[in-house]
């Protein structure tokens, strides 16, 4: 087996520029998702009944207990015709099927994020002490309040290295964007290693590629794990 | 005398348990009332419904000019008896990601919308009544058991609240930590502060306490001057805890 090393070289380039759409994947749904997924945890830690928990509990489930290919096919196929179906019956002047498919591929990822992260941060919430919220609301807070100062900035450093997890997991997860058509760092190079059977070379791009990228996202997330926990350092020393 | 905060007939059961059995309680402005009591006898129960940490199954309050059904009570009414109310934990429970300046001076700026300048120099003032103004940068994890309760304490007294509700505030000290912490709470005494204590430390209750409640099973068995319960306990049930409790050269205090 012989490397055509111009051809590694200059897929690495094409695999590079492809870059900002699996940054782009990343970061919209994270972004996306946290709202909800603190939303969803602070519901399914709420004591008592709660008309929302089912639903949602039912939800946390559904997602986590499909796997995201699943999910990718069934919404970018069934999710272009609802909408089809929607803008003719109101008559709006829209062909949802001109729409870029990386704006599905938004949508799948979120979905899938609002459910993992949610139960990220269920369980960071569920380790800060409980008489954290005693003492805020002593000192005459309001629940909302204490959540914003105190209990959020604590459980964010508890779920760090979890949230961590979860990008560099979606970060690899975003190459099945391809299956909606969406030009990623994967398809791209699947795309430039068709003509000439180049597989190898294109895939040890991209695997080069995921690796830097995956990297670096760790070490961020170090940094600002350290950073948020600077409050916690001398327990550790 | 000022009648400052009266709770009337506080009930309160857990499942089956039941900790509170009709309990009254008067305090009065300046007062420094200790509560005492073997364990399980409900007096961390009878502070935490007055502060409605927990809520009572039954029961009246009469706050200044408030007055409240404690099982009905609206969270705004809460708000307001925290307004004009200070805790001390037993485990201190400082916010873990403020320093020991920010856990004074959240409740300031946060919750009563004191400007931050202002907070600042509440918050120095009030650490510096602890002797902790040069660990006003100090995180929690930073600082001994003995200075996170004082530090505890200087975030009570910053909000000058009308009465401070300590919960065995000593009992999770190292004993060679204690003496720093009733230091600072015998000072605020001495102040005049209106303060309710639940404490194990008798000699300290015997020097601080204008009025000591004597509670066992849910109830108050007995209340008064420090010096009649110490002294002249009349009931039974006080005598036996005071004998296991105080060495015999203290019993004659």
């Amino acid at each position: 087996m012989e490397i055509n090393y111009k051809f590694l070289i200059d897929t690495f380039y094409i695999v590079l520029a492809a870059v900002p759409t699996t940054l782009k994947l990343t970061i919209i749904p994270l972004l996306a998702a946290a709202p909800f997924a603190l939303a969803i945890a602070l519901i399914r830690l709420q004591k008592g009944k709660s008309l929302w928990k089912m639903p949602v509990s039912a939800y946390v489930t559904f997602v986590r207990g499909t796997p995201i290919v699943l999910q990718i096919l069934m919404i970018y196929s069934l999710l272009p015709s609802l909408l089809n179906a929607l803008t003719k019956a109101w008559s709006f002047d829209i062909n949802v099927f001109d729409w870029d498919p990386i704006f599905y591929a938004y949508i799948v990822f979120t979905l899938n994020i609002i459910a993992l992260l949610s139960e990220v941060l269920r369980s960071a919430f569920g380790s800060v002490e409980k008489g954290q919220l005693e003492a805020a609301e002593c000192a005459g807070l309001t629940k909302v309040q204490a959540y914003i100062h105190i209990l959020l900035p604590q459980a964010m450093v508890v779920a760090m290295p979890n949230i961590c997890n979860l990008t560099v997991n979606l970060i690899k997860g975003t190459s099945l964007a391809f299956l909606m058509t969406v030009k990623d760092m994967t398809a791209v190079a699947k795309v430039s290693a068709s003509y000439g059977y180049n597989y190898i070379e294109a895939y040890l791009d991209v695997f080069v590629g995921y690796i830097i990228i995956c990297s670096i996202a760790q070490v961020l997330f170090h940094f600002a794990e350290a950073h948020m926990g600077r409050y916690r350092l001398s327990k550790q020393k | 005398m000022d009648k400052m905060l009266k709770v009337k007939n506080i009930y309160k059961k857990y499942k089956q348990e039941e900790v509170l059995k009709g309990v009254d309680i008067t305090v009065e402005k300046g007062d420094v009332v200790v509560v005492l009591g073997p364990s399980g006898s409900g007096k961390t129960t009878l502070l935490r419904c007055m502060n409605f940490l927990e809520r009572a199954d039954q029961g009246e309050m009469e706050f200044d000019t408030i007055s409240i059904d404690m099982h009905k009570v609206s969270s705004k009414e809460i708000g307001k008896i925290r307004q004009k109310t200070a805790f001390v934990f037993q485990n201190y429970n400082l916010f873990q990601n403020k320093t020991a300046l920010e856990n004074v001076t959240t409740g300031l700026i946060v919750g009563r919308g004191i400007v931050k300048t202002k907070a600042v120099e509440i918050g120095m003032k009030a650490l510096e009544k602890v002797g902790l103004a040069d660990r006003a940068s100090f995180y929690p994890s930073q600082l001994s058991g003995g200075q996170q309760q004082r530090v505890g304490i200087a975030r009570a007294i910053a909000v000058e609240p009308d009465v401070i509700l300590f919960d065995e505030p000593t009992s999770a000290l190292d004993p060679e930590l204690v003496g720093e912490v009733l230091a600072v709470i015998k000072q605020l005494a001495k102040e005049g502060k209106t303060m309710v204590i639940v404490t194990h430390e008798m000699k300290f209750a015997a020097d601080v306490a204008t009025n000591v409640v004597f509670m066992a099973d849910g109830k108050i068995v007995e209340e008064g001057p420090p010096k009649e319960i110490f002294l002249r306990p009349k009931e039974e049930r006080t005598k036996t805890f005071l004998r296991r409790i105080l060495p015999q050269e203290e019993y004659n205090i």
